[in-house]
């Protein structure tokens, strides 16, 4: 039996294997993807002192660190079910079953479409799908595309794929359905793009942000939308259609007011051989759920979480989660997560002794400055309603007994 | 209307007119949504759809969105083999 | 051949020397490097379409391009449900797209 399986070999994985490491433990880390790094590998942004952000050169830092302390990492792996022992867990995989004493759940984040008539064509896909093709894969997803769902991910994905020699004709809002949520709506998106305006390169734009009203903004929105590195950002236009034979090959759009009502007679096709949709992000748990974890309904944090503490800890003992499946934030925050978990699995197992309280609260401040830095928050409140998760998490639970 | 042409659930090809009939006529839960339709039953395990469902649910008349996540999770999460399940390895 | 590649790119560098492989799918050679997944070294040769829905025979391709979604699924040298997009290129890979099962 091992000390520590990690499922998920992103920046929350790593991190954690690093840290579980570095105390003495035996890791294994196990991935579905074709390489470690998670979501990682794909991000690539402009910080604000100019220098790039580079995930691919990050990943392989944590990678390395993380095989010159011994830790084993597999990837091509998928873990399909999970079952709970006396003394620890059993991780059924599609390689081998692995016997461990703890277990973290890395797993990160799925995304959650809008669907739009025609989005099934092949051609159509998530935004996170474009954003690994084109910098994971070195493959462009297509020419010319057209962003559906004007959000953080979209804006700088849009950026990435344009640096990858791909032009994008536009990002603009879905078709108001039952499904589009606010993401249909100007006024809404306007105010999501005002909180994001310290990023824009355009000196207006970031002028602008702090005196414009989401009302006056989504009224005032010029009709051939802002453009952000030569993108235009149309809140005024709308998907309706995606059309095609056999794949993608065009988009039908329509202007819509302020309000996000479509405006009759302004249709047009415009042509295009990719579409990315771009929704939210929602934590993926399956595996939390099948472990027997409780589960709470945070929308600030993108859905149902696992139910855990400001230690990482869940209900179940020896379970423990770390990075998006806790909730959606950045891969820094994610990071100082694992770090965190792993500090926390090595008391638990009696490897950290030594000034252990210390800094595990270290650890914990490590993930609050981490998030405070950040430059991006997905959503407001997040701080707060990890906090308030935290308190349940309390209320609910005796205090887990750290050593056996 | 355009919504029979809008699908939800891809593996399935289970669309929103379809979905919402199916809510507005029981007044159902995610769960029975699943029944009745077979939306969240495809090989993607309901992964792609189930945010869709969970939303629709609680916008068109079924219980609202509780603590419990709403359609479960079984294992196996991933489609495996008899093969696999009984011990054989690659 | 390879429309698709980003050869050069501002900030990543330029493409490093890929060792080239032979795949087949749906029995047309295609040229990959090693390092692809199935569905990126498709997508470079500019196939998009991976399988037909099984009911409905509707084309499809990559969705989630993580492993998430299964609509990539195909089958490779015999195997089933393999997902495109989790599967490194091996030379003389023989992938074959999914069989649309024609409604009685």
């Amino acid at each position: 039996m091992i000390d520590l399986v990690i499922v998920g070999a992103g920046p929350a994985g790593l991190g954690a294997a690093i840290s579980a490491a570095e105390n003495g433990l035996e890791v294994c880390v196990l991935d579905e993807f074709v390489r470690p790094g998670g979501r990682l590998l794909g991000q690539l942004h402009e910080e604000p002192d100019g220098k790039w952000a580079n995930g691919i050169e990050e990943a392989k830092k944590l990678y390395e660190r993380a095989i010159q302390l011994g830790v084993k990492i597999q990837c091509g792996i998928s873990v399909y079910d999970l079952m709970k022992l006396d003394n620890g867990w059993c991780v059924y995989t599609t390689d081998k079953t692995i016997k461990s004493k703890c277990l973290l759940l890395a797993t990160g984040a799925s995304e959650t479409p809008i669907p739009i008539s025609g989005w099934t064509l092949p051609g159509v896909m998530s935004i996170g799908a474009a954003q690994v093709m084109g910098n994971v894969h070195r493959v462009k997803p297509g020419e010319k595309g057209i962003i559906i769902g004007v959000n953080v991910l979209s804006v700088a994905i849009a950026r990435e794929l344009q640096l990858c020699g791909v032009h994008i004709e536009s990002i603009l809002l879905p078709k108001p359905s039952l499904l589009s949520g606010h993401a249909a709506n100007p006024e809404k998106m306007m105010e999501s793009l005002l909180r994001l305006s310290h990023l824009a390169p355009s000196p207006f734009i970031r002028f602008a942000g702090k005196w414009v009203s989401p009302k006056l903004g989504a009224r005032l929105y010029p009709k051939n939308g802002f453009k952000m590195w030569d993108i235009p950002i149309q809140l005024r236009k709308t998907a309706l259609e995606i059309v095609g034979d056999k794949q993608v090959e065009g988009v039908r759009i329509a202007e819509v007011s302020s309000t996000g009502e479509i405006i009759s007679g302004t249709e047009k096709v415009i042509s295009v051989d990719f579409v990315c949709i771009a929704g939210g992000l929602t934590p993926m748990s399956e595996l939390a759920a099948i472990a027997g974890c409780s589960f709470c309904y945070v929308p600030e944090l993108g859905g149902h979480v696992p139910l855990h503490n400001e230690y990482m800890q869940t209900n179940l003992t020896g379970l423990y989660v770390a990075g998006n499946i806790t909730g959606i934030e950045s891969a820094k925050v994610a990071r100082a997560q694992g770090t965190l978990a792993g500090l926390t699995i090595a008391r638990e197992l009696n490897a950290l002794v030594d000034r252990a309280d210390e800094k595990i609260n270290a650890a914990v401040e490590g993930v609050i400055e981490a998030r405070r830095k950040a430059l991006i928050q997905f959503q407001p409140g997040v701080e707060e309603a990890r906090t308030k998760l935290y308190h349940k998490f309390h209320e609910t639970y005796e205090e887990i007994i750290l050593t056996s | 209307m355009s919504e029979s042409q809008i699908i939800v659930c891809r593996c399935e090809e289970i669309t929103l007119k379809e979905i919402k009939e199916t809510i507005e006529h029981f007044k159902c839960s995610s769960r029975e949504v699943k029944l009745r339709t077979r939306a969240g039953m495809g090989p993607c395990g309901g992964r792609t759809c189930r945010s869709m469902i969970d939303q629709l649910v609680a916008e068109l008349g079924g219980p609202q969105i509780t603590n419990e996540v709403p359609l479960s999770f079984r294992p196996p999460v991933r489609p495996v083999s008899f093969g696999l399940l009984g011990g054989e390895t690659t | 051949m390879n429309l698709m590649r980003v050869y050069h790119h501002p900030i990543l560098g330029n493409l490093k020397k890929q060792k080239k492989v032979k795949i087949y799918f749906d029995n047309q050679q295609y040229e990959a490097f090693e390092g692809d997944t199935i569905a990126s070294a498709l997508l470079a040769s500019g196939v998009r379409v991976l399988r037909l829905h099984e009911d409905n025979g509707t084309p499809r391709g990559i969705y989630c391009n993580i492993g998430h979604c299964f609509e990539c699924r195909v089958r490779v040298n015999g195997k089933n449900t393999v997902r495109a997009c989790l599967t490194p290129v091996e030379n003389d890979m023989r992938i074959e797209s999914g069989i649309f099962l024609h409604k009685t």
